[in-house]
């Protein structure tokens, strides 16, 4: 009965990590494939079964056949980063203005505040997009970095928002007043008390920003065209009808290993519990 | 005394109101015009885009799917995500190698990882249709027969986003008190029994939550229906969101698309409280 | 050198009175013990003269300088939590250091003041570490060295010891003794729940009840004459016996205890005070504190409910017909609980109150003729 369910068990683990493996190993031996190894149906054994080579690779850095992705990743790497940013800064001091004191307007209260920042998520972004689209335009934004970066904080705020807002109501008050009472303004008390004891806090916010930033299609497709790519659109690009499967699978891979380093950091929070508190 | 307190919200509140609230009540502005191609700008038409909506069956048909799409994947993905939680929850080899292994897919691209997953359904040279005659069986033609292909969105769906579910579920039970599992153990409960009666009911709230979660995400599915079908074959695999930008960014009628965008938002509003209201009833009452 | 005048202080929270109107004067170089039980109205008092609450009504003067609206970082006031509350990003040197680097302190300077304070706290060993990785009693002293060094004209401490276990709290209670004796600039106000630690701490005493200041005076003075049933209980540690008493003229009967001759209750010769203080007869309460209880074998019967043996005495709580005493032994004794035995007053002191709680007459039949 007990090694009958613990049989069970890894099968189970075991068939599950197959189906989350599948698509990475397909996609990291068909990065090594020509025209020929990936026509010639579906192989997964290189040398054995098709002749690898690095052309998919090199067409990542300028090659021949394929699209140079150097620039649509630094652009990725601008957009996410500064959005993440501004995010964080913003989101911060928000979320410790909630945490901390009183708003009142009208029927508006602290909770129905910080409630409208997270509710943003519940939006649609193709319901933004119209109005973005046209707005840009407007100002001239469209298709350029600065442009994306804005709209990319509307996706990032409320993320930022919520895991401070919930952070910093487990930081004690004490500690704030001990602060005030030591002749700190609530600015200084912020960055010089609240701030060095929130890295942990701050770093889970970073993380979710960052992923959030980084996977983002949508708006990146609908508001840029060729002057300012992302990475995904870039890679999205490549998925035509005569597919470089070799070039896109290659530049799937590399787009997404950041992301996979970064499973490692949250599975720490896990294991520390840190992220019960972060989540609830 | 305290002034400086407003230093605080308002810059975020401002940005998100200007970013955010500001062309919402735009698009609802647009959507009482007639803006498309061949007339660009605000003219004001009244409801008509919205009388216009009510008798657009593709429109309907989109919601529809997106509805058994997003309610399939969340219960799938609810199902497989806490069977999975409790897998690596108690003692097992190399427990901390499958939690990330287990992680990874939702910190990947999802529009990235659906290029990828559509040449793995390509009929003729995929991997899985290699698999499947490697065994003896038939290849199907994943993506270009209408069940098929809308099956193949949602397997992609589980797959990316079964990890979320896991990663709160997991938290969920990484953070349950110890206590009422000896008392079990003491009561002689079986494995079977001490779920039920102890790790279910304490997962409740986290429960709902990540429920919630991702039905909100999931009704905004349309990366992997453009990447891997475009919608098709026909309109098998099309979603709200999906229609929503045919009409407004391809065909460019500005106008109509706002009054679908404003629909849709508001019917998902409206269904997430009841769905929210369902949940709570359906678990606090299994608590009891 | 600024006294400190607190004028008719009102504070409400959620249609709950916290503080009710008190009015207090407060003097620097003077020591004054907020005694009260827990939800007295001390923390919240402590937390209005810091500025960390809104008042709903009066008004508080430093000197000629009114504190009204004054935000606490412009406030001149250095506090001490109950909890250990230190910044846990920066060394025990630096904590210290903190607030007169605020105030405008040179680097160098702040850091010699503060090593200084924390020699005195007895933590030079510890000046580099984390809070973090002290005890408990470390950081609390870390607070206070804190509070002291920034050598504000108003020292608040609330509760300051109430967190550590008894060792600790006796060591760290004589050494504060220390530290705050001879500032003569500073008003400090401490918050406690313990008479004794008022007794050893304090030059004034204020009782607080119910959001009120219901006693003020030295503490022997309060001790001695507790203004009303509510004082004895708060300055009584452990409590004190109240019984309902019936006066008549030559005898009174007292709920459970009996019937006592009225000399033997109040002393021969002060018989004809009882007039005087305006003792006729009728319905009054006793109060008898739990030393002034004795074992005897002629006493009432009494079955034990519960003893605590604390040191070297020994508390039990007895039940004498339905009536809930408590007596206090200084030796180690085990009654058995559920045991019967027998207790009769010692009659040492003897308050009375009268049918609304006022004291109405302290007497102390046992010292004869005074």
């Amino acid at each position: 009965m007990k090694t009958l369910y613990l049989a069970i068990k890894y099968l189970a683990i075991l068939v599950w990590s197959c189906f989350v493996v599948f698509p990475f190993l397909w996609a990291l031996t068909t990065s090594f494939k020509t025209a020929n190894g990936v026509t010639g149906g579906a192989t997964w054994i290189p040398w054995l079964q098709y002749e690898p080579s690095l052309h998919g690779w090199k067409t990542l850095f300028g090659g021949a056949g394929g699209t140079d992705i150097t620039g649509p990743y630094m652009n990725s790497i601008i957009v996410t980063g500064s959005a993440s940013l501004i995010s964080i800064v913003l989101g911060t001091l928000a979320a410790y203005g909630l945490s901390r004191f009183t708003f009142k307007a009208g029927f508006v209260r602290n909770g129905d505040i910080t409630f409208f920042f997270i509710s943003q998520r519940i939006m649609p972004p193709i319901v933004l997009a119209i109005p973005f689209f046209l707005l840009l335009r407007q100002l001239g934004l469209l298709d350029t970095l600065a442009g994306l970066v804005l709209v990319y904080i509307a996706l990032l705020l409320p993320i930022a928002v919520w895991v401070m807002v919930d952070f910093f109501n487990n930081v004690p008050r004490q500690l704030d007043e001990m602060a005030w009472l030591d002749g700190c303004t609530p600015m200084t008390t912020f960055y010089r008390v609240i701030l060095p004891n929130s890295i942990p806090g701050l770093i889970v916010a970073g993380m979710f920003c960052l992923i959030f930033g980084w996977n983002d299609f949508f708006f990146a497709f609908t508001l840029t065209f060729t002057n300012t790519q992302l990475l995904p659109v870039a890679i999205v690009a490549l998925n035509s009808s005569v597919t470089p499967w070799w070039s896109l699978s290659a530049s799937a891979l590399i787009s997404v290993a950041p992301l996979i380093l970064l499973a490692f950091v949250v599975e720490r929070f896990l294991s520390r519990g840190g992220l019960a508190g972060a989540v609830r | 005394m305290y002034r400086q307190k407003h230093l605080f919200l308002l810059p975020g509140l401002l940005v998100l109101v200007a970013i955010i609230i500001f062309p919402l009540l735009f698009t609802i502005r647009v959507s009482f015009s007639s803006w498309d191609v061949f007339q660009p700008g605000l003219d004001w038409i009244g409801g008509e885009n919205y009388g216009r909506l009510l008798e657009d069956a593709r429109y309907w048909g989109a919601l529809g799917r997106l509805l058994v799409m997003a309610v399939g994947t969340v219960l799938i993905q609810y199902v497989l995500g806490f069977a999975l939680a409790l897998l690596v929850w108690g003692d097992l080899r190399a427990r901390r190698f499958f939690r990330v292994l287990f992680l990874v897919p939702m910190m990947t691209t999802p529009v990235v990882m659906s290029v990828i997953w559509r040449t793995v359904f390509h009929e003729s040279i995929g991997p899985l249709n290699g698999i499947l005659q490697a065994l003896g069986l038939h290849g199907l033609p994943w993506l270009s027969e209408p069940t098929l292909a809308f099956i193949s969105v949602m397997i992609v769906e589980i797959w990316q986003w079964t990890p979320f579910m896991f990663l709160l579920l997991l938290a969920g039970l990484v953070s349950l008190p110890r206590e009422p599992y000896l008392a079990a153990k003491i009561d002689g409960a079986g494995p079977i029994r001490t779920f039920f009666a102890v790790t279910f009911p304490a997962m409740a709230g986290i429960s709902i939550a990540a429920i919630l979660i991702r039905l909100i995400e999931a009704s905004k599915i349309m990366e992997s229906v453009y990447v891997m079908t475009s919608g098709g074959p026909g309109t098998a695999t099309e979603t709200s969101s999906y229609y929503i930008y045919i009409r407004g960014l391809r065909d460019f009628q500005l106008g109509y698309a706002s009054s679908l965008s404003v629909t849709y938002l508001v019917i998902m509003i409206i269904s997430l409280t009841i769905i929210a209201k369902v949940l709570v009833r359906f678990f606090v009452k299994d608590r009891t | 050198m600024s006294a400190l005048t607190l004028q008719n202080l009102n504070l409400n929270v959620d249609d709950e009175i916290w503080l009710d109107d008190i009015s207090l004067h407060l003097e620097p170089g003077g020591l004054y013990t907020l005694l009260g039980r827990t939800g007295a109205g001390k923390t919240s008092l402590i937390r209005t003269i810091a500025g960390l609450e809104d008042l709903d009504g009066g008004r508080i003067w430093h000197g000629d300088a009114c504190w009204n609206g004054l935000a606490p970082w412009r406030r001149p006031v250095a506090m001490v939590y109950q909890q250990f509350i230190n910044y846990p990003h920066l060394s025990v040197l630096d904590n210290v250091a903190f607030p007169l680097r605020r105030a405008g302190v040179g680097a160098d300077e702040a850091r010699d003041r503060a090593r200084a304070m924390i020699d005195k706290v007895g933590l030079s060993a510890m000046v580099a570490r984390r809070p973090g990785a002290l005890s408990g009693g470390q950081q609390q002293r870390v607070a206070i060295a804190r509070a002291l060094a920034k050598d504000a004209p108003v020292l608040l401490l609330d509760e300051p010891l109430v967190n550590l276990d008894y060792k600790l709290r006796e060591q760290l209670r004589e050494d504060l003794v220390e530290l705050l004796a001879g500032r003569q600039s500073t008003i400090v106000v401490y918050a406690s729940t313990e008479p004794s630690e008022a007794l050893q701490m304090s030059s004034r005493l204020l009782l607080m009840e119910e959001g009120k200041v219901v006693q003020e005076g030295r503490p022997r003075q309060v001790f001695d004459a507790p203004a009303s049933i509510g004082a004895a209980r708060v300055v009584n540690d452990p409590p004190i016996n109240i019984l309902s008493m019936t006066l008549d003229t030559d005898a009174a009967e007292v709920e459970s205890l009996g019937y006592f001759p009225l000399e033997s209750l109040f002393g021969a010769a002060r018989l004809a005070d009882i007039g005087e203080a305006g003792l006729s007869p009728g319905q009054y309460y006793i109060g008898l504190r739990a030393s002034d209880l004795q074992l005897a074998p002629e006493g009432r019967p009494a079955e034990v409910t519960l003893t605590e043996v604390s040191g070297s005495e020994t508390i039990t709580h007895l039940d004498m017909a339905g009536c809930h005493l408590v007596l206090h032994e200084r030796a180690v004794v085990n009654h058995r609980v559920g045991s019967q035995i027998h207790v009769r007053p010692r009659l040492s002191t003897v308050f009375v109150f009268d049918r609304n709680g006022a004291l109405a007459h302290v007497a102390h039949p046992s010292r004869g003729q005074d």
